[in-house]
């Protein structure tokens, strides 16, 4: 069992002390392979990005002239003589508000049933660990230049409000393992 | 490690045997570093290999000012500190398995050469975030002192230090023999 609470001199000798020999790399003939694989996909990429650029730009020039199309067509009245047609409004136009055949396809499309999704938590740890020890870091730069007093009350009020969040998901954790 | 200068003007020149042998020799000990920094070995090889071409691009501007080795160290982790800053990791992080990844890299990595506490501190630098054991190993064995680790990650030299304490920490608790307590009510 190594000892870390001797001195930190221990880690750095186990650390040293790791084999190598389990990492040993592909053979340089591999590496020519993946650097000229890596060459012809970034000159690939390059070729879609240009592609990507020219279609956004017809998107947005298509878009530009249907809406300038759609509103030069608002304006004109009618010719003399020519009958004004309008379709009669259905039951469902004077009830639904204009997005509600949206919505009800968006519903429909919905599950019937709910689905359960199990996520690790293991990011959600790392980042809020992550985030509280930004806020140590933070704190003690602020204590060390001697920032006001609103500042460090913000920064501890922070951080108790991330150590609150980190014990709910640690709860969380416990909660489902105690469940499976 | 010392490199041949009549070596490295003959790679420098392009001569595909002696960039061979260039690679031969630089190779392990920079996959090693970068595997030690990331963890995995598939995104390892991964940096790997962007280090590999970028050392061969800028080959010509060597100026010779530090030992070729190391010169290709700070690229390396100039490479794993690029990728650990990116907002890509963590998106990535998310869909790594939780803890059948740790044991299954640990387990690729055990050869005949490692001891069991050796086996356990592999173990426990896998279970490390990151950003954790990029520090780890950076300071304990590549002899970044903090200021140039929080320069390298744009952060404070308490970062650094607080990012290092709490590596240590979760090592120790790792590591330590797992004691059969006797349960209370309270």
């Amino acid at each position: 069992m190594p000892d870390l609470n001797s001195s930190p001199q221990d880690l750095s000798t186990l650390l040293r002390a790791l084999p190598a020999d389990a990492a040993a790399p592909y053979g340089y003939q591999e590496f020519e392979r993946r650097a000229q694989q890596r060459d012809r996909r970034a000159r690939g990429l390059a070729g879609g990005e240009r592609l990507a650029t020219a279609c956004v730009v017809a998107v947005g020039l298509l878009a530009v002239l249907v809406r300038l199309g759609a509103m030069g067509g608002v304006g004109h009245p009618p010719a003399p003589g020519v009958p004004v047609v309008r379709s009669a409004p259905g039951p469902e136009d004077e009830t639904l508000p204009p997005h509600a055949g949206v919505a009800e396809r968006w519903l429909a499309s919905l599950p019937e049933e709910p689905a359960i999704v199990h996520v690790g938590t293991r990011a959600a740890v790392l980042g809020l660990e992550d985030r509280i020890a930004q806020i140590d870091d933070l704190l003690s730069t602020a204590r060390d230049s001697g920032d006001a007093p609103a500042r460090l009350a913000t920064l501890r009020q922070e951080r108790a409000r991330l150590v609150g969040t980190l014990v709910q998901v640690r709860y969380a954790e416990v909660l489902a393992e105690g469940s499976l | 490690m010392t490199v041949c200068p009549e070596l490295l003007a003959r790679a420098r020149g392009g001569e595909a045997a002696a960039r061979q042998a260039l690679y031969a020799q630089l190779a392990p000990a920079t996959l090693n570093l970068i595997r030690r920094i990331v963890g995995q070995r598939a995104l390892a090889e991964d940096l790997f290999q962007d280090t590999m071409m970028l050392f061969y691009e800028r080959l010509a501007q060597y100026r010779s000012e530090a030992p070729l080795g190391a010169w290709l160290r700070q690229i390396a982790v100039s490479r794993c500190l690029m990728y650990l800053r990116s907002p890509w990791k963590r998106a990535r992080l998310c869909l790594e398995p939780v803890d059948g990844g740790v044991a299954a890299e640990v387990a690729a990595l055990v050869t005949p050469g490692y001891s069991g506490e050796l086996i356990d501190l592999e173990r426990g630098l896998a279970s490390l975030a990151p950003t954790a054991r990029a520090i780890v190993w950076m300071y304990e064995v590549e002899g970044y002192s903090h200021q140039e680790i929080a320069t390298a990650f744009g952060r404070s030299v308490s970062f650094s230090k607080s990012q290092l304490a709490r590596a240590h920490a979760r090592l120790r608790l790792l590591l330590e023999p797992e004691v059969q307590r006797p349960s209370c009510l309270i």
